[in-house]
């Protein structure tokens, strides 16, 4: 208790109380010494003038009580007062301020763990100067555009200050001492980062011109890049860095933090002026995501009114191109797609709080009944009701301050699991952390939750009629039917909100199981990928490259535990998937916008065995298909309904290019597979050809970086990623300088693939069990609180002959009674909120009959448990016993 | 000596104001003020006189300070300030016009209505 004492007395010098009290002291002393002088002077005796003087004045501490109300002293007194009386009242009943600080602490931990998600990811503004003017301008609003329609964009607008173009770039980055890496980076024109308002760590941004032909050779490493390649070496800048075979001279360091762009290429970690070269009169090649900044009084709206006079005015001209042209405010981009799920997480983790605070008002009205006594004497003694409601507050804030403090720490540890298990795809997650917005909020809601749990009961303890209660004597046996209806209320809405989180959760299960029983096309289990990039080693030669694939794929054969191998371009969901226009030999000219497209793919052959894509007719690409043999392509069933309907399409010839500059190169069709997943695991596979590999002479010598690689797909007897380092040994024994990147496992790709629902499932599963959980509790309590009331009635009535089964009707109709009025409530409820769900769930409805029903049985069968228990109990009383007791 | 009578409620905060108007005064000074302005007609708790001055400090309308008393003793000084000088003048207003208002009404004879 010294900690008290302290803390008394230095509350006390802060608001200067002691002189205060001195002062108090002094002044009515000297009244009554004034007033005996006086009275003395009349000739009245000293003593009885003394005593006459003191009689006057009345009570002084009456008087000096009042002072203090008058000035407000007093108000920090009661509220230590309060607060000692609230901690001998909770280390009273340990059991009861573990178990509600214990269950406190996991809904306040929850929500603030959550909130700080949802803050930095979706309330929290980007990372750049006044980020509210920034937009984005896509075909679609998702898909990039050519380098032609960017630059009469960019020329014909007026309502942006400036319009700035980024274009993928992943080089190889060698040096002498260390192994090559595959980085991930953007071109950017010149004018992109003075838009984002983002000042270099170190050196400079690109120079006006740095973006023309033949200039284009600075970069500007990211923080990490340059911590981990670079080890934070300032005197880089000026350094000339090897990327794809080229010298780029590094110019700059942005700041730690600074991310470009923000909801796609997200891990670029290099940037490199953006040179367009013969494409400016380009608008086929679509590749550029455009960004912009809105001018100084520019609405978006009349932004979007420009840019829709601008483009019309373009497909007038240029037919099929700049159609559907969406200017986006870039935040809205980044945060779009994940919106709805964080929304309706935070949801239900504060259903979770309101199942939490119910369940405290529960044990605090509990505890309440037992406390009438102490309630009333204090009455008695003149305590006002506005004083026992403050003093209930002040205890229910003390265990939610308590509940508030071990929150943060759950919230901290949430957190980092929250980010450990979140998947890969949401924005800006690497920014979450409990920082001083996460504590206000936690703050802010432990003083709600505290007064939410708190207010009710201290509003009912504190009614108490004195007289009655004294008189009742030990019984205590009528709990008063007002009392016991909240009682009845809070535990039915407790139930109402589990039901809720439950459906919520089973629709998100069902989901999953959905998306689980979704068919790939091929067999993922056993499978492992790595991709290796030639560009800048000695091996990126049409010669050598040839050979060293080949060599490749013979080398992962004969690995042990390898049963098959194979290559591709791009692996399915895990690489990109680029859309390439083709003709149809002896068809007409299409028409604008009708232009057959498919994903392009390349594969060596060996890579459909390899991966159980089986094929449905015609034949395999074999190692005849070389560059001398006629050129060959397999489609996929996609592809022959969409463009051979009724028709067979083995053996007609499509080409990649029929234009006056390039005569068509015919491939002829000899196989169709089935379709495979492509970029989404639950999108419908677009029509898709595969063209062989060894026959084609970008995938053979191209030097770009984007065409100077190949994926090579391994499929083992057992566990897949053991043979990660073979095949990892088997790469670099040909060449140390390859680059080696996305060693994964297809189990993983597809996993991957379903994270962000497996994400959902798992939160809500875990808010949804814990409200189970409180839920049963509170049922629990209300019953067996209610049985232990009624011992002596059951006693009676077992003495008159009730049977057991009687006894436990009696106890558990109650129970049910609550627990059926609390799953109709949240049946209505989760009608009503489950589409709000509708975006996150796949292959169930959110009404899913299947889901609502198990959910309902499966509480009553766990309310049924809970009510089971204590009328158990209550039916093995002794009659005698229970008639003897109290 | 008449019978004392009895302080109508909320009236003591006026009076403090009107005593302490005449000059600064400490709490024994402000009552024996009044019981000589009053001539001892009007009954006043003696500890009631301090939570109102208190309150009256509070609330900006008196200031206090330390000072000497007659006797050569410590005591605190209590002075009207600019606020509870309008406030002394608002409080007079309202009690001359109740006081009118009422004794309009206690004098009025059947025949006026």
């Amino acid at each position: 208790m010294k900690a008290w004492a302290q803390l008394r007395s230095w509350t006390s010098a802060l608001l200067g109380r002691r002189r205060t009290e001195r002062e108090m002291d002094e002044e009515m002393q000297f009244h009554m010494e004034a007033r005996a002088a006086d009275l003395m002077t009349r000739g009245v005796p000293a003593q009885e003038a003394k005593r006459q003087a003191k009689l006057e004045f009345g009570g002084m501490e009456t008087a000096k009580e009042q002072c203090r109300d008058a000035v407000g002293v007093s108000f920090v007194e009661t509220l230590m007062q309060d607060v000692r009386h609230g901690v001998r009242a909770m280390s009273r009943t340990p059991m009861f301020t573990v178990t509600a600080v214990v269950v406190l602490a996991l809904g306040i931990g929850a929500n603030t763990a959550i909130f700080s998600v949802v803050d930095a990811v979706l309330l929290k503004p980007l990372a750049y100067l006044d980020s509210g003017g920034l937009v984005t301008i896509l075909m679609d609003g998702e898909d990039p555009v050519s380098v032609a329609n960017y630059i009469d964009w960019r020329d014909q607008s007026h309502s942006f200050t400036a319009m700035g173009a980024a274009d993928f770039w992943s080089p190889n980055l060698t040096s002498d001492d260390a192994p090559p890496e595959h980085i991930a980076g953007l071109k950017v024109t010149q004018n992109v980062f003075p838009m984002l308002g983002i000042e270099p760590m170190l050196g400079r941004l690109f120079a006006e011109g740095e973006d023309k032909d033949g200039a284009d050779r600075e970069v500007i490493l990211s923080y990490r890049l340059w911590q981990r390649r670079f080890t934070s070496d300032p005197s880089v800048l000026g350094k000339t860095i090897v990327l794809d075979g080229n010298g780029y001279v590094v110019v700059g360091v942005m700041p730690q933090g600074f991310q470009f762009a923000p909801f796609w290429a997200t891990h670029a970690e290099i940037w490199t002026p953006n040179a367009f070269g013969a494409r400016i009169h380009d608008r086929g090649g679509n590749s550029l995501r455009i960004f912009a900044r809105l001018g100084p009084g520019v609405s978006l709206a009349q932004a979007r009114s420009e840019m829709a006079a601008i483009t019309g005015r373009l497909e007038q001209q240029y037919p099929a191109t700049n159609r559907n042209v969406v200017v986006t405010p870039l935040k809205e981009k980044v945060v779009g797609g994940i919106e709805t799920p964080l929304l309706v997480l935070l949801g239900a983790v504060a259903f979770v709080l309101l199942i939490t605070c119910a369940n405290v008002a529960h044990m605090l009205l509990a505890r309440a009944a037992t406390r009438r006594k102490e309630v009333a004497v204090r009455a008695a003694l003149g305590a006002r009701r506005g004083r026992l409601i403050r003093q209930f507050l002040t205890e229910s804030l003390l265990l939610g301050l308590l509940g508030g403090t071990l929150g943060l720490l759950l919230a901290v540890v949430g957190t980092k699991a929250l980010l450990a298990m979140s998947p890969g795809n949401i924005p800006r997650v690497q920014t979450v952390s409990i920082d001083t917005r996460a504590a206000w909020f936690l703050l802010a809601a432990t003083i709600l939750t505290s007064v939410g749990f708190g207010l009710v009961p201290a509003l009912q303890a504190s009614s108490v009629n004195v007289s009655d209660t004294l008189k009742e004597g030990a019984r205590g046996s009528s709990e008063s039917f007002r009392r016991s209806r909240l009682r009845s209320l809070l535990v039915v809405s407790e139930f109402a909100l589990a039901l809720m989180l439950l459906i919520g959760a089973g629709l998100m299960i069902r989901t999953f199981a959905a998306l689980q029983a979704v068919d790939a096309g091929f067999n993922p289990h056993n499978v492992i990928s790595i991709m290796v990039s030639v560009a800048g080693s000695k091996e990126a030669d049409a010669g050598p490259r040839e050979t060293l694939y080949r060599q490749l794929i013979e080398r992962v054969r004969s690995l042990a535990g390898v049963e098959a191998a194979g290559g591709i371009n791009h692996l399915p969901l895990a690489g990109d998937s680029w859309g390439w226009p083709f003709v149809i030999e002896g068809r007409p000219k299409p028409r604008p916008g009708e232009t057959p497209t498919a994903i392009y793919r390349m594969v060596t052959p060996g890579y459909f065995p390899t991966m159980r894509l089986p094929l449905i007719r015609g034949r395999d690409v074999t190692e005849a298909d070389n560059t001398t043999a006629p050129g060959v392509v397999i489609i996929n069933e996609r592809a022959a309904q969409e463009y051979w309907p009724g028709e067979d399409p083995i053996g007609k010839r499509i080409s990649f290019r029929d234009d006056n500059a390039n005569p068509p190169t015919w491939l002829t069709i000899v196989g169709i597979t089935k379709n495979a997943k492509q970029e989404d695991w639950v999108a419908t596979p677009f029509p898709e050809v595969y063209l062989a590999a060894f026959q084609n002479k970008d995938f053979l010598g191209n030097p770009k970086s984007y065409f100077a690689y190949i994926t090579l797909v391994a499929r083992t007897a057992g566990d897949p990623a053991s043979v990660a380092t073979s095949l990892k040994e088997a790469v670099w024994s040909f060449d140390r300088n390859l680059s080696i990147s996305q060693v994964v496992t297809m189990d993983g790709v597809v996993a991957e693939a379903t994270a962000q629902p497996r994400f959902e499932m798992v939160l809500l599963s875990i808010f949804a069990s814990v409200a189970l959980v409180l839920a049963s509790v509170g049922i629990y309590g209300v019953i067996s609180y209610s049985a232990s009331r009624r011992t002596h009635e059951i006693g009676v009535r077992m003495s008159l002959g009730a049977t057991r089964g009687q006894v436990l009707l009696l106890v558990a109709r109650h129970g049910m009674y609550l627990a059926l009025a609390g799953s109709g409530a949240g049946i209505a409820g989760s009608l009503l909120l489950s589409r709000v769900m509708a975006k996150l769930l796949y292959g169930v409805r959110p009404t899913d009959p299947v889901t609502f029903a198990a959910v309902a049985m499966g509480l009553g069968v766990v309310a049924m448990l809970a009510c089971y228990l204590p009328a158990r109990r209550a039916m093995s009383v002794d009659p005698v016993a229970a008639l003897r007791c109290e | 000596m008449d019978k004392q009578l009895e302080l109508l409620q909320g009236t003591l905060d006026m009076l403090i104001l009107k005593a302490v108007s005449l000059s600064p005064l400490h709490g024994y000074g402000v009552l024996l003020r009044i019981q000589q302005i009053s001539k001892e007609r009007l009954e006043i708790q003696q500890g009631s006189l301090y939570p109102a001055l208190y309150r009256l400090e509070h609330q900006g309308w008196v200031s206090s300070e330390w000072g000497e008393s007659e006797n050569n003793r410590r005591a605190r000084y209590y002075r009207l300030t600019a606020a509870g000088k309008r406030r002394l003048l608002a409080e007079t207003k309202r009690w001359n016009e109740m006081t009118a208002v009422i004794a309009g009404i206690l004098q009025a004879t059947p025949e006026e209505l």
